[in-house]
């Protein structure tokens, strides 16, 4: 279902805009004038259609809820060209994140990627998990025999606070 | 200078030949570099899913940094550079959050210092090293070599934040490539995302998004491609084949990091730079420069 179908049927919801404009902290996106320069540059526009122009207007709007449970907040690339071209300061960038994170709070679906990492900095410290490198000859090697220091893990304590950190909702 | 050093997770676990070229060539331009004490993610893949966690984190890589006393952090990662850096403003502009960041890296036994800088590869040897210095220390000069840049996103943006470089139009990384004696060509494609950060999510569209960039670049018959972050060489080295599966077309371009190539112009062993580890066909390349 497309981000328009779902409008068809929805209703703002004030309160959850208020959510999102909480978590920017200040960021413009009220100011937000429809110039269309972020989603002209966007990377992910081409291939995934992600259109952040219409991510801000609509929660500018209030329909932040159909946005929240939306695949299309998952097709961000990250290449901060709407946030460093906005004219109003508006950081469709950001805007993409708050929604990343409430869709997590309400336990939306969330790409597997994101779990896995974020399970295996609880468990190691670091968010990928130690590959087996091959050399262009194929040769397996590691980094004792590449003559680099041992990966160091955190201290136990670490797993336990950034449990709490993420739990934390300030 | 003496500099702290946060690798981050894609260099430690993966692109090892970034690591090693970094150790091998740093010191012969006079900077030492001191590793963390523990090795932790920088936050990035938490922004999505937590942002204040990811921020502790980030906020975390710099009390990790103060632990070792010196007001230097080296991080080559761009994604992890921009995640810190972020974490950094967020500690200054956001009060409420930076107080409880701060109690949570007491109980750590941590504690962070807003003073220390951030550095990447691309300024620290362009602004702190300085070109000049880059251009005396090199034995052997890449006469004829034809090489293109990728410098890469979050590294450049956004300017608000303080980056590296121009976020329109970045010339450090070439003006430190055509110190080695290398020509430096300008291409269309030079500012696309090599896409990395899809990859949690939509793999094909970021295998897509890089293995465009490459096949543009291959049409301008250019001896290599020269990165300076470890996501960026898995899209573009280490998973180029997979790449051009998704856009079908054969893609033989060499793309190895600034660092590796500064090595081989310092006159370093292959070897040493971990230049045997990159996937793409560079054989010819350093058939070339040894030439």
């Amino acid at each position: 279902m497309s981000l328009i179908d779902l409008m068809t049927m929805a209703t703002p919801n004030l309160g959850s805009r208020k959510e999102i404009l909480a978590r920017l902290c200040g960021r413009d996106l009220v100011n937000c004038f429809q110039c269309i320069k972020c989603t002209s540059g966007c990377t992910a526009l081409k291939l995934l259609e992600l259109k952040p122009h219409e991510i801000v207007k609509l929660v500018n709007l209030g329909f932040v809820d159909e946005l929240a449970s939306s695949d299309i907040i998952w097709t961000c690339a990250t290449c901060l060209k709407c946030l460093q071209r906005c004219p109003q300061k508006a950081s469709p960038y950001h805007v993409i994140i708050a929604l990343q994170n409430l869709a997590v709070k309400r336990e939306a679906k969330v790409p597997e990627g994101y779990l896995k990492a974020v399970s295996h900095i609880l468990e190691t410290g670091l968010a990928e998990p130690s590959r087996k490198i091959i050399t262009r000859k194929m040769e397996t090697v590691d980094r004792e025999c590449l003559g680099l220091p041992k990966v160091r893990c955190p201290k136990e304590t670490f797993q336990a606070i950034l449990m709490k950190a993420m739990e934390e909702n300030p | 200078m003496k500099t702290a050093v946060f690798w981050g997770c894609c260099i430690l676990t993966d692109q090892l030949g970034y690591e090693m070229s970094v150790r091998e060539t740093f010191p012969k331009l006079g900077v030492e570099l001191v590793d963390l004490h523990e090795s932790v993610c920088c936050g990035d893949p938490l922004k999505s899913i937590n942002d204040f966690a990811a921020n502790y984190l980030g906020a975390r890589a710099l009390a990790s940094a103060n632990q070792t006393g010196l007001l230097d952090l080296f991080v080559p990662c761009n994604r992890c550079h921009f995640t810190i850096s972020e974490a950094m403003r967020n500690m200054r502009q956001n009060q409420k959050a930076g107080r409880r960041i701060k109690e949570f890296l007491k109980e750590e036994g941590l504690e962070y210092n807003p003073e220390i800088k951030v550095w990447h590869t691309i300024d620290l040897l362009h602004d702190r090293v300085g070109v000049q210095k880059v251009k005396k220390a090199v034995e052997k000069p890449l006469k004829g070599l034809k090489v293109a840049s990728h410098v890469g996103c979050q590294i450049i943006r956004y300017g608000d934040l303080g980056r590296v470089d121009d976020a329109e139009n970045p010339t450090k990384l070439d003006e430190l490539m055509r110190a080695l004696g290398a020509e430096v060509i300008d291409y269309t494609e030079k500012l696309d995302c090599c896409g990395s950060a899809l990859m949690r999510s939509h793999p094909d569209s970021a295998l897509s998004l890089a293995g465009s960039k490459l096949k543009a670049l291959q049409a301008l018959i250019v001896d290599g491609m020269v990165v300076s972050c470890p996501d960026c060489g898995l899209m573009f080295d280490s998973r180029q084949k997979d790449t051009a599966t998704i856009v079908g077309v054969k893609l033989n371009v060499p793309v190895l990091y600034y660092t590796q190539l500064l090595g081989l112009a310092l006159g370093i062993d292959e070897k040493k730079l971990g230049l045997h580890l990159n996937q793409s066909p560079i054989d010819h390349l350093l058939a070339k420069i040894s030439a």
